[in-house]
């Protein structure tokens, strides 16, 4: 049998387009053959004749048929996948990387530390984790974004907070505009004050812009995370997504093949990871 | 077994028919300068003296080429006069390439359907330098499993010895059997070739007797903040002609070229010396300056690819100074770190 053609593309359909927040939309996906992967791993997206680019699911990977991926417009490609509509085709191929390892997960406290558009591959590791809820200690999501406005996945918050197991904080940094919000101001790891999980034995995540994820980690470290439970989702530039076009090395790492899951541990000797 | 020149040669006459052959020729383009291109009868090959201008590799990992389709034909070929740098060269892209999940479709087949007439060294260029990597001017063949060859030859006056390295070698020396007269290699026949060895051994230890064999390569990570590489990047241009022409760079960039009827991709190759290379949407970049982005190709060779593929992803060969137009010199940067 010929070796399978790491580039080849499946055709999927736009379901549907949701405009989560003024910079960022989700797209409902419905590839031609039922898709598999593990949260965390990521796909490569193409909009024929344009271009691709890389993004991780945000719907749960115990979901095949349709695949939910939420995009910030913030280049060239997405700027034109912002502008698809419901019927449009796009193309999926991967999954490539390594998924969250979430059987170092189960039976332990569970952070999501995520910012803005971040908060994209943690939806889809929190609805996978939701769908095994009991397998966990407990979750807890701390959710940031510049303002009300930036908040993505709005409509979502109360179904979340109504699972047993579930903890759900979130803040915005600032907001001028008391009528739009009512819950906490300040950067996302404001929230971290908030919890009461036990950090040595706890797991975190961490997904956001490369700012946020920078202090996001040095605040996890202080408040006594251990480097080898904060799990990071890098985000490098790439083209084949599975270790051959070299541009998303993190050192001798490929961020793509070795990652994009990450722990601290792994990649803190590395040089330039915030950037 | 030996095999006279002129036997080679009505070897290539029969076969071209059947197989694509690539040869080095000598070029007007460059003094000293030889280039792979397809066999013709009418012009005099140079399997020996040196490696060729471009790599072995652009035979292999075209410029540009559709990935989906993968665009690669399946031709029988047999490329001839390869040298040792560019075969571990080969090495490097086979575990880049064929490893893990992800087979490179156009390189696999590409790959498949050559056979590789390797040719020892019996000249160097002022920038060989491949005794400064231990290796040697000449394969060797391996002692437990294939080698990197599929047949080499050694060059004794206007006579070759040959040595089969692989599976691919057998069967090719089936083929030169039905149109060559092989005889045994005598004793003085091996004792020329050690002597050969011995020779070419000392011109390029000769021609680069200025530099200490270079290898502790941490130094790059070590001193990967020193003035060393404000220096040397100052002249540097940012051309890429380093990467371009380097045996074992496999960087690429992939262009969507679909239509709404039919996926399609090609893929190019790319540059971590271009501006740009590493830029995310929004701007950012893991190597702002200049001197991180000529850096990171001496870390890539010697530092990443030894940790993804425990090879060096320098062969010696020595392209990059020669095709450099700042005549930035490989081995004096890497000399100059060790000396920090």
């Amino acid at each position: 049998m010929p070796d399978k053609n790491p580039y080849e593309v499946l055709k999927a359909d736009v379901l549907e387009v949701i405009e989560e927040s003024p910079t960022i939309k989700s797209f409902y996906l419905k590839p031609e053959r039922p898709f598999e992967f593990v949260t965390g791993q990521f796909i490569e997206l193409s909009l024929p004749g344009i271009g691709e680019a890389p993004f991780t699911p945000s719907s749960s990977h115990y979901e095949t048929e349709k695949i939910w991926v939420t995009i910030m417009n913030a280049g060239f490609v997405t700027n034109e996948i912002h502008k698809a509509k419901k019927g449009d085709v796009m193309g999926i191929r991967g999954p490539y990387g390594k998924g969250y390892p979430l059987d170092k997960f189960k039976g332990k406290d569970v952070l999501l530390l995520g910012g803005g558009v971040g908060l994209a591959p943690l939806r889809c590791l929190l609805q996978t984790m939701i769908h095994d809820v009991k397998d966990y200690k407990s979750i807890t999501v701390c959710f940031g974004a510049r303002t009300p406005d930036d908040m993505i996945y709005k409509d979502q918050i109360d179904g979340w907070k109504s699972v047993d197991g579930v903890h759900h904080l979130c803040t915005v940094d600032k907001c001028s505009d008391a009528d739009k919000w009512n819950g906490k101001t300040g950067v996302v790891t404001v929230l971290l004050d908030d919890i009461t999980i036990e950090p040595k034995d706890a797991i975190s995540v961490v997904c956001g812009p490369p700012i946020m994820m920078k202090f996001g980690t040095f605040s996890l470290l202080d408040k006594g995370f251990l480097p080898e439970n904060i799990y990071l989702s890098m985000e490098k530039k790439m083209y084949c997504g599975f270790g051959q076009c070299r541009h998303c090395v993190i050192g001798k790492y490929y961020a793509c093949k070795d990652g994009p899951v990450f722990t601290y541990e792994q990649i803190k000797d590395e040089e330039k990871i915030w950037d | 077994m030996v095999v006279s020149k002129s036997d080679i040669i009505k070897f290539f006459d029969t076969i071209q028919s059947e197989y694509d052959i690539f040869v080095p020729y000598k070029t007007e383009r460059e003094i000293d300068g030889l280039v792979f291109k397809k066999y013709d009868p009418e012009k005099e090959f140079v399997l020996d003296k040196y490696r060729t201008v471009d790599p072995v590799r652009t035979l292999f990992y075209m410029p540009s080429e559709s990935v989906l389709p993968p665009s690669a034909k399946s031709n029988k070929r047999i490329i001839a006069g390869v040298k040792n740098c560019d075969l571990l060269g080969l090495a490097v892209l086979d575990d880049a390439l064929l490893k893990d999940n992800f087979i490179e479709p156009n390189y696999k087949i590409w790959r498949d359907s050559s056979y590789i007439i390797s040719c020892d060294c019996t000249d160097a260029l002022p920038t060989c330098h491949c005794v400064l990597l231990d290796n040697n001017p000449y394969p060797n063949a391996s002692k437990e499993g294939e080698s990197l060859f599929d047949i080499n030859l050694s060059p004794i006056k206007e006579k070759f010895v040959i040595t089969v390295g692989s599976k691919k070698g057998e069967e090719l020396l089936e083929k030169i059997k039905e149109v060559c007269l092989l005889t045994e290699a005598t004793d003085n026949d091996k004792e020329i070739c050690e002597a050969n060895h011995a020779e070419v051994l000392k011109k390029v230890r000769d021609i680069n007797s200025d530099f200490t064999p270079d290898r502790n390569y941490d130094v790059i990570t070590e001193n990967k903040e020193a003035s060393v590489w404000k220096e040397f990047c100052n002249e540097c241009v940012q051309c890429g002609a380093c990467t371009n022409i380097c045996p074992t760079c496999y960087c690429l960039i992939l262009n969507d070229e679909s239509t709404e009827e039919e996926f399609r991709k090609v893929r190019s190759w790319d540059s971590c010396q271009l501006v740009g290379y590493a830029e995310v949407a929004g701007g950012a970049t893991p190597r702002e300056h200049r001197w991180e982005t000529f850096r990171n190709r001496y870390q890539c060779k010697h530092n990443f690819m030894k940790f993804n593929f425990d090879k060096l992803g320098c062969t010696g060969c020595g392209r990059c100074i020669s095709a450099c137009p700042a005549e930035i010199d490989l081995r004096e940067v890497i000399q100059s770190l060790q000396e920090v």
